[in-house]
């Protein structure tokens, strides 16, 4: 893993429109945060810490009110097939088959139809979905749609890969499984990876380093690196250790949380 | 459902209960066709006036259809001009809807500001527009196939935008992240999720349009065509024959649902898991 930064996010803000006479709600608050390249990091925090928010900063979706997000030396101006979004609900086209769903990124970059469907089926088989290349997302359960989503981003080959919640709404054996293929892709293709959460453990298990959000004006807790080796067992003693001890520091005294720290790997 | 016996509650499912789908069609065929029956003998014997029966019907439609000369042509030419003049003015509406759809579902100030008067477009009935399209095409076909465009068109222009503004947010979203521009956003994202409202607008352009029609030949005296057929049977009482071009034109319509629209709904929105009511 190299140090150079992929992700440099300065001061960034992002307050929206309020509502008739109430004033703007804030949902990002001077945050700063750089991710380096390769990197996995899980960001976690309570609904209303403006953790969507950031995945749609970072995708293009939407403009900071203050503040630079940079990719390496270029700012974010809009969305693009660099930084590819999975969303928690796939938003998978539903009038396009698994195949074409994958293959339209490819088409839409200009690439011929034959290469994009031929790169679009090596990217559903490596999901796991060649007896599926033609069921239109309507047919497919909820883990086979967020495989798609998957494939899509992935043949795109995209620097940073943002996910925003991609598991939540899947069967704990499913998302259990997602997660591991999701990690073997991450260390084959060395994307940079920035994975929304609510669960702890999941964060715990996937990142190199999690970052812990709060509701502005607090923001940025804290960001602790999980310094354990790869693969990673579940049922890993540090891992629960882990993440029971980032639990405790987060519904106890926040104020412990401030920096960038290590204690995990000291468990 | 505790007023209905069980059979009768099994029938009345939308699925069909125990009869199979043939069997359903036939009997709605029989049910139609005999309502037809029975009217026509209840005002033959209470008001002593020959009503058409569907028996003569049939018998006048084998004539024509071997080619027996109806008001100066075959009825073969009289439903063709009919077509092409509807094909025409749809063809003009639906065109015209689009690229209006286009145009006010991308550009906010351009849908608040056109929105009105496709809404006003929409609740003039198409046999109002008869003076105005005489005023600016005078008496001629171009009059009639302005008159059907003129009343296709606000069906699928709202029909469009509505549907325009249906789509979900995530799907434009994933849309530009792969890379999508504006004309590419419209017609891979907009339009296909679009569709299941666009599909209501187009079952209410084509009903208008075939209305507007055959009123306009009517009224519009163009000589030929199925509401021409219709109007001038009843100057030589051939009632029979007004009745088989009514049957002619509800045979078409009811094959254009059930031949084009619902195949057409089948393969993509059914199969797409849209529901049709958002």
């Amino acid at each position: 893993m190299s140090t150079e930064a992929a992700l440099v996010l300065h001061q960034v803000g992002k307050i929206f429109p309020g509502q008739g006479r109430q004033g703007g709600i804030t949902a990002l608050d001077s945050l700063d945060l750089e991710i380096r390249r390769g990197e996995f990091v899980a960001v976690v925090g309570p609904s209303g810490c403006g953790k969507s928010t950031l995945i749609d900063l970072l995708a293009g979706f939407t403009r900071p009110t203050c503040g630079s997000i940079m990719t390496g030396s270029r700012p974010v101006s809009g969305p693009g097939p660099d930084r590819v979004v999975v969303f928690q609900d796939h938003a998978v086209l539903p009038w396009y088959t698994a195949l074409g769903n994958v293959a339209y990124g490819l088409r839409r970059q200009g690439v011929p139809k034959g290469e994009a469907k031929r790169r679009a089926r090596e990217a559903l088989v490596r999901v796991g979905l060649e007896e599926f290349l033609h069921a239109h997302p309507a047919a497919l359960s909820g883990g086979m749609r967020q495989r798609v989503a998957l494939a899509r981003a992935m043949v795109l080959n995209p620097e940073i890969l943002l996910l925003d919640e991609p598991f939540a709404a899947l069967d704990a054996v499913t998302r259990a499984r997602l997660q591991d293929e999701l990690t073997v892709l991450w260390q084959e293709f060395g994307w940079t990876v920035i994975f929304v959460t609510h669960t702890l453990a999941e964060a715990v298990y996937l990142a190199d380093r999690v970052v812990v959000l709060e509701r502005p004006p607090a923001g940025l807790r804290g960001i602790e690196t999980i310094d354990l080796p790869r693969p990673r067992r579940r049922r890993d003693g540090r891992i629960i250790a882990c993440t029971e001890h980032l639990d405790a520091r987060l519904s106890g005294g926040l104020d412990e949380l401030d920096g960038e720290t290590c204690i995990c790997a000291r468990l | 459902m505790m007023f209905f016996p069980q059979a009768l509650s099994t029938a009345l499912r939308p699925g069909g209960g125990s009869l199979s789908r043939p069997v359903w069609g036939i009997s709605a065929a029989v049910f139609g066709i005999g309502l037809w029956q029975l009217v026509a003998w209840l005002v033959t014997t209470r008001r002593g006036v020959p009503f058409p029966t569907p028996i003569e019907c049939l018998w006048v439609l084998r004539n024509l259809l071997m080619g027996a000369v109806f008001l100066e042509h075959s009825i073969y030419h009289h439903l063709q001009v009919s077509l092409v003049r509807w094909a025409e003015g749809f063809g003009i509406g639906l065109g015209a809807g689009l690229f209006y759809t286009l145009i006010a579902g991308w550009w906010r100030p351009v849908r608040l500001l056109t929105m009105p008067t496709v809404e006003v477009l929409q609740v003039v009935p198409g046999l109002a527009w008869i003076p105005v399209a005489i005023l600016l095409f005078g008496l001629n076909q171009t009059a009639t196939v302005a008159m059907i465009a003129v009343t296709a068109f606000p069906a699928v222009a709202i029909a469009g935008v509505m549907g325009v503004q249906s789509v979900d947010r995530r799907y434009v979203r994933a849309g530009r992240m792969c890379g999508a521009g504006p004309l590419s956003l419209f017609a891979t994202v907009f339009l296909p999720g679009a569709l299941p409202h666009l599909l209501s607008g187009l079952r209410i352009a084509l009903g208008a349009a075939w209305r507007v029609l055959v009123a306009a030949e009517m009224i519009v005296g163009s000589g030929d065509g199925l509401g021409y057929a219709i109007i001038q049977s009843r100057w030589t009482m051939d009632y029979v024959s007004a009745f088989v071009c009514i049957a002619i034109i509800a045979l078409f319509g009811l094959g254009l649902e059930r031949l084009v629209l619902a195949p057409l709904e089948r393969r993509t929105v059914r199969r797409w898991g849209l529901s049709h009511e958002h």
